[in-house]
């Protein structure tokens, strides 16, 4: 069982998503981005290729501010429980819960650019379906918290 | 051997056994004095990793973007001019009036991620709404289907006059009048396939303010995407958390990513405007200043708004309390995203804000 958040975990997540096509409908075809998540103080690199996730794994503050990434996704580390625990109850994120739904009830956006790059902050929009499928594969993954 | 009789248009088949080698008959003798006439000639690009892409090609002379293109003819960018073409009406001739970097990888982009409104979007998800709230999708199905088709008019209004010497933009353009398209179709099928029907055409002053935007593609971009556009995707975002199906769901995740990458073009471009043509800030900052008041009108009195609220409300009783607030709240977040856009853009407006959309920031 992978506790939430960790790289084991998302290494889980990501063995689902590539593993499985139908995950990969949502989004509507190839997705090539390299992003970020924020956890409360830990970080995690992804990147896209295609329709597959390539790579997941931990990362520094230092490589997330990198000029390789195209945007963050940081949140408080209860709404990520809670997104994860949503996901995990229904088979995929609902109601309230989605990347999207998320974002709408914040103040600021939960996605930024570290370069202040509105093109590449806007992938969050462009490519949000791949990264929405690719956390409700996590509904497979048998999951603990801290 | 072909029959001559046959007809002299059709060429002769090739006799394989013959010893001059192939013949042709019935056509004229080919001529060669085309041949070796090229601007750059030897070029080999080979695919990148994500195969060989628009951008790619940008090498040597033909990654050559000037910053005015004088030739008004349909050369392809890098082929050698031939005299004598008589010229055509492209009225966009320098890189700042359409330009944006992202252009080449949009365009890539949306041939990778199209959708197929007819058998992609799962109908059979659709179930009988309450018909307040059916009415209310219909009303607003019918409103995006203007939407969609106000900014396909002015994109390919515009897009004959843009010159070949920046072609990328002009493929973008391409893909989203497509979008545009498959958008129209959607809505339209939405509204048609749940007991509903079209509801009642938009006033559309704000569609006639980007038809009427005849200043350059800069002018028609500052209304179709920093001011509609923007109000656009906060209604898609909202119409997504609440869809009622995965039909809904489906359409409308689909059309915020067709529409982020308007949205980037849109932007970049102005961005572009702002930093590379002395004086477009203050030419954006008053077209804002129009622009501004005619939105906020039609947010006051257009029929986007009560339909919405009754939508996210569940009904007319729900549309006066929650349904209101969200959407209101749903305006404010545009409004928001306006003046931090107007900011990164190079046309801060916060100071200059017209009273009828300032009063949103509240929510």
């Amino acid at each position: 069982m992978a506790r939430f958040p960790s790289e084991a975990w998302f290494k889980e997540v990501q063995e689902v998503y590539n593993s499985d096509s139908s995950l990969h409908t949502g989004g509507g075809g190839a997705c090539e981005t390299t992003a970020a998540f924020k956890v409360g103080d830990e970080c995690y690199r992804i990147v896209f290729e295609g329709h597959q996730c390539l790579e997941i794994r931990s990362a520094s503050e230092a490589e997330l501010a990198s000029p390789e990434t195209d945007f963050i996704i940081e949140m408080a580390p209860e709404l990520w429980k809670a997104m994860v625990e949503n996901i995990q109850e229904h088979g995929a994120a609902h109601d309230d819960q989605t990347l999207n739904s998320i974002d709408l009830r914040q103040d600021d956006s939960i996605a930024y650019s570290p370069e202040d790059d509105q093109a590449r902050q806007d992938l969050f929009y462009r490519f949000n379906q791949n990264f929405q499928d690719f956390f409700d594969a996590s509904s497979r993954v048998e999951t603990t918290f801290d | 051997m072909a029959d001559k009789d046959a007809g002299a248009a059709v060429p002769a088949a090739v006799s394989a056994g013959d010893d001059d080698g192939p013949q042709v008959e019935g056509v004229p003798e080919p001529t060669y004095e085309w041949m070796g006439l090229s601007n750059e000639w030897g070029v080999r690009v080979k695919p990148g990793e994500h195969g060989l892409r628009l951008g790619d090609l940008n090498v040597g002379i033909y990654g050559e973007v000037p910053e005015e293109w004088n030739d008004h003819t349909r050369r392809p960018r890098g082929a050698l001019p031939r005299p004598g073409i008589p010229p055509l009406p492209y009225n966009l001739r320098r890189k700042h009036e359409m330009w944006a970097d992202c252009a080449a990888d949009l365009y890539e982009e949306a041939i990778q991620r199209r959708w197929i409104p007819a058998t992609e979007v799962p109908w059979g998800s659709l179930e009988p709404l309450p018909e307040e709230v059916e009415r209310a999708i219909c009303q607003i199905c019918t409103e995006f289907c203007q939407y969609a088709n106000t900014e396909l008019e002015i994109i390919t209004y515009w897009q004959g006059q843009m010159s070949y010497g920046y072609f990328e933009v002009k493929q973008f353009l391409a893909t989203a009048t497509f979008d545009c398209a498959r958008h129209i179709e959607a809505f339209r099928k939405r509204a048609l396939a749940n007991g509903g029907g079209l509801g009642i055409e938009q006033r559309g002053s704000v569609n006639r303010m980007i038809l009427e935007s005849r200043g350059g593609w800069t002018e028609s971009v500052t209304y179709l995407y920093l001011l509609r556009g923007t109000y656009t995707m906060a209604l898609y975002r909202m119409l997504l958390n609440a869809a009622h199906n995965d039909a809904e769901r489906f359409i409308f995740s689909h059309c915020i990513e067709d529409h982020a990458r308007h949205l980037t073009y849109g932007y970049d471009h102005l961005k572009y405007a702002v930093t590379h043509h002395v004086g477009q800030d203050r030419i954006l900052q008053t077209l804002l200043a129009i622009g501004e008041s005619i939105m906020g009108t039609e947010l006051k009195e257009g029929t986007m708004g009560s339909a919405m609220a009754v939508l996210l409300g569940g009904g007319i009783e729900g549309g006066r309390t929650i349904g209101m607030e969200t959407y209101l709240h749903g305006v404010g977040d545009f409004v928001r995203d306006y003046l931090a856009l107007g900011e990164w853009i190079g046309v801060p407006r916060e100071e200059n804000l017209n009273p009828m959309l300032k009063k949103y920031l509240v929510y």
